[in-house]
């Protein structure tokens, strides 16, 4: 019984955990492609969000991206099919001029 | 008449301790401040997130000289930290001056370190340049400002800053100056007024394509 409740609560959670499609700053959410969210460090302007925003629309792989300053962290929308790998995320985030702290990824259906 | 105003603040504007000079990789800025002794721009490119290159044009009115001159702006240092992000940038320029009271024409160069720290709520900046125009003549000027966000806004949003610039330049005719000036910010435009203790007016531009 206990296992049961554990495996529902987790379904529950990783259903709400992206239940709101996320907000795009710049380009399109993209509902069947991988999520990536990193947080990163340096971001304190709109020219900040903006170059983040640049660089990473220009990957072939962005559909879409969302920058939210408050808590540093930087939302990437894939296209089907699409991925980046933790390096190259690293070299994006640094070429841009900023610091990764963290990536997390969420498959779509 | 508005569109004069714009185009006039983007043809126009000098060296000030108010943004980073390099861009993102590919990024290109326009750069205008107006103040009293000095008119100038600065319109540069990025090819990386560590240095840019671009066209300066000063007027200077007090000393009587144009200049326009290459520069390079080079991010020597940056501290990325959760809430925070510090600069040092190296800046350097080699042009033309020309005086229109009698010297003629010379080569000018230019040398300066800029250096800013910055959260989403607090800024500081100190900035400094020697530049030698030759038979014209050479100065040397310190900016230092230090500001406040009244309120932190999301991106997007309008972003208030109030802010006080402190100004030295030993050969101006009124060699410190304190200006408290107000910054808006919005997306890829920022736009600075004020007006500083002995009566000059401050108004500086900046658009990152």
């Amino acid at each position: 019984m206990k296992y049961i409740f554990t495996l529902l609560l987790s379904l529950v959670l990783a259903t709400n955990a992206y239940a709101t499609p996320p907000q795009m700053t710049a380009g399109s959410y993209n509902p069947q492609g991988t999520l990536i969210e990193i947080e990163a460090h340096g971001l304190v302007c709109d020219f900040c969000a903006r170059a983040i925003e640049k660089v990473f629309l220009k990957r072939a792989e962005v559909s879409g991206i969302a920058v939210n300053l408050s808590d540093h962290r930087i939302v990437i929308s894939l296209k089907n099919g699409q991925n980046l790998d933790d390096a190259l995320l690293e070299k994006l985030i640094n070429d841009a001029g900023y610091t990764l702290a963290r990536i997390s990824r969420k498959e779509e259906d | 008449m508005k569109y004069k105003l714009i185009y006039l603040a983007l043809l126009l504007a000098p060296t000030a301790a108010y943004a980073r000079p390099v861009s993102y990789p590919g990024g290109v800025t326009v750069m205008t401040q107006h103040n009293d002794e000095v008119t100038s721009s600065h319109i540069h490119y990025s090819p990386t997130a560590k240095y840019s290159i671009g066209h300066r044009y000063e007027n200077h009115r007090e000393a009587n000289f144009q200049l326009h001159a290459a520069q390079l702006n080079y991010l020597v240092n940056r501290w990325n930290k959760p809430t925070s992000q510090a600069n040092v940038y190296f800046k350097t320029g080699l042009g033309g001056a020309y005086n229109d009271r009698g010297k003629g024409t010379d080569a000018v160069g230019f040398v300066g370190i800029a250096a800013d720290w910055e959260t989403r709520k607090y800024f500081l900046s100190y900035e400094n340049r020697y530049l030698n125009a030759g038979k014209i003549g050479d100065n040397f000027e310190q900016h230092a400002r230090i500001g406040i966000a009244p309120y932190v806004a999301e991106y997007g949003s309008i972003h208030t800053w109030l802010m006080l610039e402190a100004h030295y330049n030993k050969t101006a005719e009124d060699p410190f100056r304190l200006t408290p000036l107000v910054r808006l910010f919005k997306g890829p435009a920022l736009v600075e007024a004020g007006i500083s203790t002995s009566g000059s007016a401050l108004f500086n531009f900046i658009y990152r394509f």
